[in-house]
């Protein structure tokens, strides 16, 4: 048992080291024009030696594009997560330490926004922002941050009520104090836990913004612009939707088997 | 006459990532017809391992039984070894030749199904009865048990019964298709006194009118000298000694049985004496004179505590308005003076904690006054809250959750003194050096993490924590309810040494009526919010006055096989609700001194 | 302080029905709710930078004609006005026209509902169909290779976008076996079986990422029944392991189970908006996605808000269906 966890775990973080790796080393080592070139003499062409993955209806080498769409998908997921994070994480803090009629008003407008479908939130921030990568990054941000501040406040008010938080009140530390020392601390974890697995969502979220054509724009290269463009050669070209297709789903899967095995380290409860 | 349980050399293992561990081994007993046996150990000593192994319920817990019989006489007269036998004669057996219960009222019955599901499942399976001879069987069962309304229960749900009835519905449930053997795995640990005394003469009678053999698996010595016929007593996964009670009680012959009777306080054994005693302890006797004459002092009061009320609310509706209100403290008053130890006991609900939280101000009373050193806490702003806050300091309940799992024990015994400015730098270290020394606590466990300690260690971390500011008020609020006897001995000692050393007062929280007998000078009976009795201990223990001080002194188990007193059936009133809607005006404290400095609450 | 759980609650079996004030208290509680709703949709669409009427018609577009857009809109109404002006006409009825459809919202929406609540409704039963048993098996085999199977698939589900599935079913179900059609929708009322027909592939796509999803919190929610005491006591009765695990365990499980179903209602409201595109099934999905490709101000509002509110009431029905199933919720 022991070892299947620990198996999940390096699969995980091996997945996920070599998929960061590519994503910023790729960039620099494959000359930027590689991924636009077009071979007019192989377009479509199905994986071969010239070609590992392929090419797609312009002629372009799938396996540079979809080098050069890690560094965007990453981008963006790293980028938003850490909005939504820095977002929600005073708001749920402040929230559920401090409860009270502050927490009522916040967590009625948290339950408010969470009726709004991450995805269709999104989307709409985006096409209302005007499509591009940083737009693409707040509408994802914004849409991810409710839930965020949701679970970081469950956990603030759990910990809010411990004992040592009761002791370190009664010796009189002041409540900056006890939110940096004792609170912050022990809702860490979770948070890192919930960072990962939002990492996967926000991957996921953008791969269907651009598919949608509401995240990233062409020409660059993200997942989900290829996996759209794939839709119209499906019979004839397969690859063309697998490959990109492979690219989110091992990104994904690398992070939900870290992110699992991060919650039974860190997380004591959920085992 | 043949014993009905013969337990031969059994070995049970665990499968863990780092190997098979050993839960138990070597373990050999007997249990005649009608025998209550007492499996008796601490925490980790195999007790329940036994027992559920004699189910085939250790199995379910990753446990595996590798060497050894457990040869039970069935009712048909044939001998089984249940360590071998297949899963279909286990289930014939279990439920119906053995019963069992467990430790957890509150969530030992299906919260989801009916009372009278839940109990006719069983007979239906066993007996081959239908659903109304199934219904007519539980109703007799509930009415055996004594449960007020039975006909009502039936169609209840777990969640409307309280934790004693439920305990009742799951010893009905055990002794459904009247076992010749009951198994009961701590069945009064996470029950309040009164209610324990009443399921434990339950026990006794069902066990006399049925000649039931009972296998009883406790912590507490006091409750096996009340039940038990033959004593096993287990530590580390091997028995220590075997005997009746008699023997175990008054002539034990190995040092761990010895040094386990000596920590358990004794109700009544401090009749006459007017000071608290240490606790006894087997090999501590050099440690300190166990009688050092109290210097007599003269009478200083530190607390004083005036018409204390405090309420929570009871919110409901969109607006979360409140709609009730819980009493939870009610017109208490009390003083306590420096150097001493008022005690507050009562039963779970009764308001101690809430008490103690209200003097401290963690919870903001609705009225009243708490003068300490002469200060109006009640009337200070936050700031000065804050710096009075050194005068007071409180020792919790739960030894792994009052420490920061994520911080050093250097940085949290140093933070109270961090807070007020007291010392910094070298002598920050060195202060901190000193509250270790002064708990007796290795100096180089400075630098660990709360995992790495024990229990009762921690409990020390969080006693030297509370001292670092030199305060005059410790609340104790059930400091040492958490802790395994022998631990709870040493933690109680060092608390005593520690009073005399710093004149420190407590205000003791604890709902264990034995322990307190022995470290309290004055003693406060709470019920529903209110002090009904109070006065010092002796005159409290000797002369109980107030009806609900005189049942909760009867209900008390005392760790003497002579003095047995739950042989009949007990059934002591039960608690009422302390919620009121809002608005309600409860009559005032008012109290009858009977004797010097001892007063009941008039009815 | 911390009150024993249940054991202050005011007389009365929730099975004697809900009480009217709970009930009051709810209706108020969604009406305050669906006003916070339309404030954040109309903050989303409208206070966010940008001139709407360029964002409508483009950079390029003649000053005239977005003159005129911004009088018809009324975008050059302080924004409290234009909010009463959305408000007030939903109140009253009037949800305004398309821009790109050329029709009346409210009848549009009343139409394209329905489709997509046979795709959600569809998924959903797909994804427990197959969730909750495959849950249990793996709680039941905790640790062992049947959970580390049933898991190793669970995660691989999650891992996989969606619309990624999709791809997959056309591929697999309507280009070469050729049992379903690819794409397209036809009215329930004309042709009820090229309905379902049209609605599955996108339905089971959809609830099979769903169901990974699903699958992983059956476990753990079964796992956390497994380990308590009224388990080991029904076992201590005699009770075969069957019935144990079917009826004692999973009784408890299925009130969380069906919670945490709720609130994927969100999640796949979220996702029809992609699926619905892939497979030109015109549904509320497909709408929202060509009003926001659009830059159909009105219809966007619209859309959104309605979205927002179906989500809001079926999480409001779960909870409610909850109080049914599972005696020891308080009310009120």
């Amino acid at each position: 048992m022991k070892r299947f966890k620990t198996t999940k775990g390096l699969i995980g973080i091996v997945l996920l080291l070599a998929i960061a790796l590519i994503a910023i080393l790729g960039p620099m080592i494959i000359p930027p024009e590689a991924s636009t070139a077009m071979d007019m003499h192989a377009r479509r062409s199905p994986p071969t030696l010239i070609h590992l993955f392929g090419t797609d209806q312009l002629g372009r080498d799938l396996m540079f594009r979809v080098i050069l769409g890690a560094r965007t998908s990453l981008e963006i997921a790293v980028s938003a997560v850490v909005m939504s994070v820095v977002l929600g994480l005073p708001l749920g803090l402040i929230s559920g330490y401090f409860g009270g009629l502050t927490d009522n008003v916040l967590m009625r407008l948290v339950d408010t926004l969470l009726a709004f479908p991450a995805l269709l939130l999104a989307l709409t921030i985006s096409a209302v922002l005007g499509p591009n990568l940083q737009n693409t990054i707040i509408a994802i941000g914004v849409a991810f941050t409710p839930y965020l501040a949701r679970i970081i406040r469950g956990e603030a008010l759990r910990v809010a009520q411990m004992p040592y938080v009761e002791a370190a009140r009664s010796s009189g530390t002041t409540d900056i104090m006890i939110m940096g020392r004792h609170v912050l601390p022990n809702i860490l974890p979770a948070v890192i836990v919930q960072g990962t697995i939002s990492l996967a969502f926000a991957i996921l979220a953008e791969a269907g913004l651009s598919f949608l054509g509401l995240g990233t724009q062409p020409p660059a290269a993200s997942w989900g612009l290829m996996i759209q463009a794939s839709r119209d050669q499906l019979d004839i070209a397969p690859w063309t939707a697998i490959v990109p297709g492979l690219a989110v789903a091992l990104t994904v899967l690398g992070l939900n088997m870290f992110g699992d095995v991060l919650r039974d380290i860190l997380d004591p409860r959920a085992k | 006459m043949k014993d009905i349980v013969s337990v031969d050399h059994l070995r049970v293992e665990f499968a863990t990532d780092s190997g098979p561990v050993v839960g138990v081994e070597d373990v050999s007993f007997t249990i005649a017809p009608g025998e209550t046996l007492c499996v008796v150990g601490e925490s980790g000593s195999g007790k329940s391992v036994t027992s559920l192994s004699l189910m085939r319920l250790v199995e379910f817990g990753g446990g595996a039984i590798t060497a050894g019989a457990l040869n039970f006489v069935r009712a048909d007269g044939s001998t089984l070894d249940v360590a071998a036998a297949p899963p279909e004669i286990m289930g014939q057996v279990r439920g119906n030749e053995i019963g069992m219960i467990f430790q957890e009222p509150m969530t030992a019955l299906n919260p989801v199904f009916t009372i009278e599901r839940q109990l006719t499942d069983g007979l239906m399976l066993h007996k081959g009865l239908n659903q109304p001879a199934a219904t007519a069987r539980a109703l007799e069962l509930l009415r055996s048990v004594r449960i007020p309304e039975p006909e009502r229960r039936l169609k209840q749900y777990p969640h409307e019964l309280s934790g004693g009835m439920r305990q009742r519905v799951v010893i009905a449930m055990a002794m459904a298709c009247e076992p010749k053997l009951l198994i009961a795995d701590e069945p009064t640990t996470a029950l309040d006194v009164t209610i324990q005394a009443e399921i434990l003469a339950l026990i006794n009678r069902l066990k006399r009118e049925n000649g039931m053999a009972v296998l009883f698996i406790t912590h507490d010595m006091a409750v096996v000298a009340q039940m038990a016929d033959r004593v096993v007593v287990m530590y580390r996964g091997k028995i220590v000694e075997t005997g009746t009670v008699q023997q175990i009680f008054e002539a034990p012959r190995e040092d761990y049985t010895k040094s386990l009777l000596a920590a358990v306080p004794k109700l009544g054994e401090m009749k006459g004496k007017a000071a608290p005693e240490r606790m006894r302890l087997i090999g501590d006797e050099a440690a300190r004179a166990t009688q050092t004459a109290p210097e007599p002092r003269e009478p200083q009061v530190l607390l004083e505590v005036r018409n204390l009320t405090t309420r929570f609310p009871v919110k409901g509706g969109i607006l979360r308005r409140t709609v009730a209100q819980v009493h939870a403290v009610e017109d208490v008053s009390f003083t306590l003076n420096v150097g001493e130890t008022l005690a507050l006991v009562g039963e779970s609900g009764c308001g101690k904690s809430s008490c103690g939280r209200s003097i401290l101000r963690l919870i903001e009373p609705a009225s009243g006054e708490v003068w300490i050193a002469g200060r109006d806490i009640g009337a200070l702003n936050r700031r000065d809250l804050r710096r009075a806050r050194a005068d007071m300091q409180m020792v919790f309940q739960d030894p792994f959750a009052s420490l920061n799992p994520y911080r050093r024990l250097k940085a949290q015994v140093a933070e109270p003194l961090q807070n007020f400015g007291l010392a910094s730098g070298a002598e920050l270290e060195a202060r901190v050096l000193q509250l270790f020394d002064k708990v007796q606590l290795p100096r180089d466990f400075m630098n660990r993490f709360p995992h790495e300690l024990s229990g009762g260690q921690r409990q020390r971390v969080a006693i030297a924590r509370a001292l670092a500011v030199n305060p005059k008020l410790i609340v104790a609020d059930e400091a040492v309810s958490a802790l395994d006897v022998s631990v709870q001995a040493q933690v109680l000692n060092l608390m005593m040494d520690l009073q005399e050393d710093l004149g420190l007062s407590y205000l003791f929280i604890s709902h264990d009526i034995a322990v307190v007998e022995r470290v309290a000078h004055h003693v406060g009976v709470m019920y529903l919010g209110r002090i009904v009795e109070i006065g010092p201990r002796a005159a409290v223990f000797d002369n109980p006055t107030h009806p609900y001080t005189r049942s909760l002194l009867s209900a008390v188990p005392i760790a003497d096989p002579r003095n047995r007193r739950f042989a009949d059936d007990l059934n002591f009133k039960p608690i009422t609700s302390p919620i009121f809607p809002l608005g309600h005006q409860p009559a005032p404290s008012l109290y009858d001194q009977i004797a010097p400095a001892h007063y009941v609450l008039r009815a | 302080m911390t009150l024993p759980a249940g054991q202050y609650r005011p007389a009365g079996s929730p099975h004697a029905g809900l009480p009217m004030t709970y009930i009051l208290n709810r209706l108020l509680s969604v009406t305050l709710t669906l006003f916070l709703i339309t404030l954040v949709t109309f903050a989303v669409t409208n206070i966010l930078p940008g001139d709407v009427a360029m964002m409508i018609m483009g950079t390029q577009s003649n000053p005239e004609a977005l003159t005129g857009l911004r009088e018809s809109l009324g975008l050059n109404d302080p924004l409290l006005v234009q909010y009463g002006h959305w408000v007030g006409g939903m109140v009253s009825g009037n949800w305004g026209d398309s821009l790109i459809f050329k029709k009346p919202i409210l009848g549009l929406l009343g139409q394209k509902i329905v489709a997509s609540a046979i795709i959600v409704v569809l998924s959903m039963a797909i994804a427990l169909a197959l969730a909750v048993p495959l849950g249990v098996w793996a709680a039941v085999h905790r640790d062992k290779w049947q959970d580390n199977v049933s898991s190793s698939a669970a995660l691989l589900g999650v891992s996989l976008p969606d619309f990624f599935w999709g791809i997959v079913m056309i591929l697999v179900f309507a280009r070469w076996l050729g049992w379903f059609p690819s794409s397209g929708f036809v009215e329930p009322s004309v042709d009820p079986l090229g309905a379902l027909q049209r609605a599955f592939l996108p339905s089971l796509a959809l609830g099979l990422g769903l169901m990974a999803h699903l699958t992983r919190m059956t476990r753990s929610t079964m796992t956390g029944i497994l380990s308590q005491e009224f388990i080991r006591v029904a076992r201590a009765k005699g009770l075969a392991e069957r019935t144990v695990i079917w009826r004692y365990a999973l009784a408890n499980a299925i009130g969380p189970v069906i919670t945490i179903a709720g609130l994927q209602i969100g999640y796949l409201f979220g996702s029809i908006i992609v699926m619905e595109s892939l497979f030109g099934y015109t549904g509320m999905g497909w709408l929202t996605y060509q009003a926001l490709l659009n830059r159909d101000l009105p219809l966007i509002q619209d859309t959104v808000f309605v979205i927002a509110a179906v989500v809001m009431l079926t999480n409001l029905a779960v909870d409610l269906l909850y109080v049914v199933i599972d005696p020891r919720i308080r009310l009120g």
